[in-house]
């Protein structure tokens, strides 16, 4: 059983149609890539499945057996589904631990508060944000360090999928190697992940299998290889074979 | 790793927190022995009052985020509530208090409703009008609360066997100072929490929050009326020592200087509106003799500690923990 189907989900604002019938489905264990253009949709559909900020107009989403498509955005998180933001986000004026620790203990209710410590310790520990920095705001930290520290919050609520958008985005080359690195440990640790990247290089290195959106519609779904030499991403990336030259 | 699964790391120690608060109020509870007249005394209480309702300001504002223009409606709902159930009810001051604090409680949650969807200056409309219509509500309720006249006579506290009214407000300073000590640890308590992390987690990015699990209304809801409790308890507590109630609570005047506590103060640090509270009050009394000069000065004094240390009175005590810090690492 998929532990993500999305069912002909469509997101329209006023007469733009972000998002127009898309329908996949995300195995348990996998690594799933969406790619796309700019304003594919892609961060759209990221909202639309989290609820956050909003769902979607039409479809059908159900998440390990559950219809999500009008759940709140709090209670879909507690079903085990997790998300990052395009742009490092943090909460700021707390510290790097106390981020952790509310985001886990929120996130994944209804455990002791020496579990919630421990289960953030090891969150930090997994993206490999070091102790010395666990009191420091939020606020203070490089963009990388907020990135892993976004991670961390994701990890530390246990999620059974975690959604990444964009998580390369402003990282240079070896920051991007170890994200590389980090994404595969957490995968590692049993949660499917589905991700969207600008850098298909990133999403090839990753995914097992890779989907194409373009202008809010499904391009194209299947093997990363087989994908990217599909005349239609080619297109839908550099423009016609003659305007790519 | 014991330890580590204790600590937090980056604050201070709940230990040294506790010891610096118990500190703080033995030398609070001493005060009297020393200032034995009873006007001094009188500033002191007020200045615990307005330190009460300031510093739940500051979980809502500061914490919160919440522009919640509607916070000293919940301290009028409390003077007005402790009048109503002791006059007309013929309820017992103690536990009128504590019911005065339930009343604005539930009218801290009955106003979250409607601002829980919105931001910014549509809270601060909702809010404000709000704090308006409850003003309304008592003076178009004459019969019961004596309109623009007020209620005068309130009954106030009592203590078996000890004359309140004649003691030089001996008695009424150590009620005021309990409902101060109740209050600062209650909302330091929760602002440690893994709620007051919430609270704060919400403020800094609502959306990232929700994607963590937190509950927008849940977790408003519980700001809101948290700050209120307290802040209606000192309203009753007011109301007591007074003996009176005016629709003078709802105006702009008090509004503005408790936000002048809060503000001067430092948001987010509870102690910061506390030490703000006593500042400003002592502070207006000491220039008593300025007449007309006296709110120029204070505003100017304001504007001041604000334009050098915009963190307020708390981000003084922070630079020089910082600088204290930076010395002693050499």
């Amino acid at each position: 059983m998929p532990l993500l189907e999305v069912e002909s989900v469509s997101k329209a604002f006023g007469s733009l149609k972000a998002l127009d019938k898309v329908s996949f489905k995300v195995e348990p264990g996998e690594i799933f890539g969406i790619a796309g253009p700019n304003g594919s949709g892609k961060s759209t559909l990221f909202n639309v499945i989290t609820g956050i900020p909003f769902g979607p107009d039409s479809g059908r989403i159900v998440f390990d057996g559950v219809e999500i498509q009008r759940k709140a955005g709090h209670k879909i998180a507690w079903l085990g589904l997790a998300r990052t933001f395009q742009r490092e986000t943090s909460f700021d004026k707390l510290t790097v631990f106390e981020n952790v620790l509310v985001s886990g203990a929120y996130g994944k209710p209804n455990r002791s508060p020496e579990e919630e410590r421990a289960g953030a310790l090891e969150a930090l520990d997994i993206v490999g944000l070091p102790r010395s920095r666990h009191g420091r705001l939020a606020e203070e930290l490089s963009v990388f360090d907020r990135k892993c520290l976004m991670l961390a919050t994701a990890v530390a609520m246990q999620p059974k999928m975690l959604l990444l958008d964009e998580p390369a985005s402003g990282l240079t080359r070896p920051e991007i190697e170890t994200s590389i690195g980090l994404i595969r440990r957490i995968a590692d640790l049993g949660v499917t992940i589905v991700l969207i990247e600008h850098v298909l290089t990133f999403l090839m290195s990753l995914s097992q299998h890779l989907l194409v959106l373009n202008q809010g519609e499904v391009l194209t779904i299947g093997n990363p290889k087989d994908v990217i030499a599909d005349a239609r991403v080619i297109e839908a990336y550099l423009g016609t074979r003659k305007a790519a030259v | 790793m014991k330890a580590d699964l204790r600590a937090t790391p980056g604050r201070v120690s709940w230990k040294n927190e506790a010891a610096l608060v118990v500190t703080a109020f033995a030398v609070l509870a001493l005060t009297p022995f020393i200032v034995t007249d009873s006007y001094s005394r009188h500033i002191l209480i007020m200045a615990f009052i307005y330190a009460v309702v300031a510093s739940n300001w500051d979980l809502s504002l500061g914490y919160g985020g919440v522009f919640n223009f509607g916070h000293l409606a919940l301290f009028g709902i409390g003077v007005y509530a402790y009048g109503l159930m002791t006059k007309l009810a013929g309820i017992d001051p103690w536990l009128a208090m504590a019911l005065s604090g339930a009343v604005s409680t539930i009218a801290a949650i009955v106003v979250t409703i409607p601002i829980l969807r919105l931001k910014g200056i549509y809270i601060i409309l909702v809010t404000f009008g709000f704090a308006q219509l409850v003003m309304q509500l008592i003076l178009s309720q004459s019969d019961y609360t004596g309109g623009t006249q007020g209620m005068v006579r309130i009954q106030t506290l009592y203590l078996a066997g000890h004359n309140m009214i004649r003691d030089g407000k001996f008695a009424y300073f150590y009620i005021a100072l309990a409902i101060l000590f109740a209050s600062t640890v209650f909302l330091r308590l929760l602002v440690r929490s893994k709620t007051g992390a919430s609270i704060v987690a919400l403020r800094d990015n609502e959306e990232y929050a929700v994607s963590r699990g937190i509950s927008l209304v849940r977790q408003r809801v519980i700001t809101l009326a948290a700050s209120a409790f307290f802040t209606g308890v000192a309203g009753a507590f007011y109301a007591a020592y007074q003996r009176n109630a005016s629709v003078d609570v709802f105006g702009m005047s008090l509004a503005t200087i408790i936000l002048s506590m809060v503000l001067l103060g430092g948001t987010s640090t509870i102690y910061g509106a506390i030490g703000a509270s006593f500042v400003l009050t002592i502070f207006a009394e000491v220039m008593a003799d300025f007449g007309a000069w006296r709110p120029i000065i204070t505003a100017l004094l304001i504007i001041v500690v604000m334009l050098v240390y915009p963190s307020g009175l708390a981000g003084i005590w922070a630079s020089a923990r910082a600088s204290w810090l930076r010395r002693r690492e050499g």
